[in-house]
């Protein structure tokens, strides 16, 4: 038997957990509407400014927040409604990206976190776990509420293994980060990442 | 993010333990359910998701579809067991119920493997479910049962069965059948095919008595059960029990809610006389009654 669950470590677990939300909320984006309301969440996918949410989101220029809260205009670079994403680009370098892990790797039964904003509440965590695994898409035993569609949903070590894309029959569905990475790979010659 | 990942990997780690002895169960219409590989060549599943008695069949974790037959059931308890010759040997690790508290963090799993993840929120003593099967602790779960989800395993964290979880015992809770109650309605299913369950032959509903007529016949309680069918020929027919009549009390003890009269028709009962005091037209009436044993229902 594990001793993290006979004897639970509830700080290590606290202290896990906060590491990883603090570390999502720098890569986490709000996306904001022409009128400045919010739409969604996206993921900084590198650090020259490309952000990836749903095309359900971005369905034309938007404008995003940072994690510096500042309102950002975003270009729509990119869009496939097929596969629900979106690329948009800011005017920045140097942004704090994204881990991105391997959604291939992922496994029933672990744990992830997912952050958006849902009802229009920035950066809120929310944690579940896989709750099955496809090919094409990752539903995930976890809370969502609009708002939480394009923003990062993240496995135990907090790299990006999907986007939340909506909810369905009470689970999350994600595109997993191998899609993500496709459509970058597709659409955008010029952001693949060094290795990839 | 050590001990969180230490989490994760305990959680999918119970996950892939248990995964190999989950089966998916046809026995009704469109939504199959989900079933719990407990001994070699047994399944068990819910008993309200078993419509069909033929031509069911179980899917086994690599994808074979296999013919099986009901061996039994008890709607009490909600259990039903399957036979199922060719279903290779991996029974699930079973664990121990006794150990479950309020607040450990539990998976119910469903075929696939599909995972749903909570906690236990309520611990309670032996109970008896509203069909009558007696159940020997009150698992409630704070998690989410997906659609397919009863019958399938209560996984603790260690990747252990502590349960088998089903929504078909009460509306609004998820529930689970501890383990232990699995391990015994299993036993008595191979060897019989059904739970015995002692019987009268009534259809009762609770009802209060006027404090007037109460004190006046110096019964025990306000409350009794009023009968509503008498089932003829029963037990209760043969000893002279009429429409109408209230019961409230059996071999002394008062009676309020079914409950009360469930309670004292255990298998150890059947063949057992009892006295069955009874209000009639103002009246005290005493009768004693065999307790029969409960006919099975066909489905």
């Amino acid at each position: 038997m594990s001793p993290t669950l006979t004897e639970p470590d509830t700080a290590g677990l606290g202290a896990s957990a906060a590491a990883i939300a603090t570390a999502l909320g720098r890569v986490t984006v709000e996306i904001r509407g022409p009128n400045g309301a919010p739409i969604g969440a996206g993921v900084v996918w590198h650090s020259d400014g490309l952000i990836l949410t749903n095309a359900h989101v971005a369905r034309r220029d938007v404008s995003v927040v940072l994690s510096d809260r500042r309102p950002r205009a975003a270009r729509l670079v990119a869009r496939d409604p097929g596969r629900d994403l979106a690329a948009l680009v800011v005017d920045a370098t140097g942004l704090p990206d994204a881990a991105i892990g391997d959604s291939r790797a992922l496994r029933v039964g672990e744990l992830v976190l997912a952050m958006g904003n849902p009802f229009g509440l920035p950066r809120a965590l929310s944690a579940g776990l896989v709750h099955a695994v496809e090919r094409s898409i990752i539903q995930a035993d976890l809370r969502l509420a609009p708002g939480n569609s394009g923003g990062p949903l993240a496995d135990a070590q907090g790299r990006v293994v999907g986007l939340n894309a909506m909810v369905v029959g009470g689970l999350a569905i994600a595109v997993p980060s191998e899609t993500a990475w496709r459509f970058v790979r597709e659409q955008l010659h010029g952001h693949r990442r060094p290795g990839r | 993010m050590e001990a969180l990942l230490s989490l994760s990997n305990d959680l999918a780690g119970a996950v892939e333990r248990v995964a190999p002895s989950i089966v998916e169960v046809h026995a009704r219409p469109r939504l199959p359910s989900t079933g719990i590989h407990w001994r070699a060549g047994l399944v068990v599943t819910a008993d309200h998701t078993v419509r069909a008695h033929d031509g069911i069949t179980v899917t086994t974790p690599d994808g074979r579809s296999l013919p099986a037959t009901l061996a039994g059931r008890d709607g009490g308890t909600d259990l039903a067991l399957l036979r199922v010759p060719d279903l290779g040997s991996s029974p699930a690790p079973v664990g121990d119920d006794t150990a479950l508290r309020v607040g450990h963090m539990v998976l119910a799993l469903g075929y696939g493997p599909r995972a749903s993840w909570g906690v236990v929120s309520v611990v309670g003593p032996r109970w008896r479910s509203w069909r009558g099967g007696e159940i020997d602790r009150l698992v409630r779960l704070d998690l989410v049962l997906y659609p397919g989800f009863s019958g399938g395993p209560l996984v603790d964290a260690s990747g252990r069965v502590v349960g088998l979880n089903t929504s078909g015992l009460a509306r609004e809770m998820r529930l689970a059948v501890p383990a232990t109650t699995v391990a015994r309605v299993v036993d008595e299913l191979s060897r019989k095919g059904h739970v015995s369950r002692g019987y009268l032959g009534l259809g009762m509903r609770a009802v209060q008595i006027p404090e007037p007529l109460r004190a006046q016949l110096g019964l025990p309680g306000n409350a009794g059960l009023i009968v509503v069918t008498v089932e003829p020929d029963g037990p209760a027919a043969r000893a002279g029990m009429l429409l109408g009549d209230v019961l409230v009390a059996l071999d002394g003890a008062p009676v309020a809610e079914l409950e009360d009269v469930q309670a004292r028709l255990g298998p150890d009962r059947i063949g057992a006389t009892t006295t069955a005091l009874v209000v009639r037209a103002g009246r005290r009436a005493e009768m004693l009654i065999q307790i029969g044993e409960q006919p099975r229902r066909r489905a």
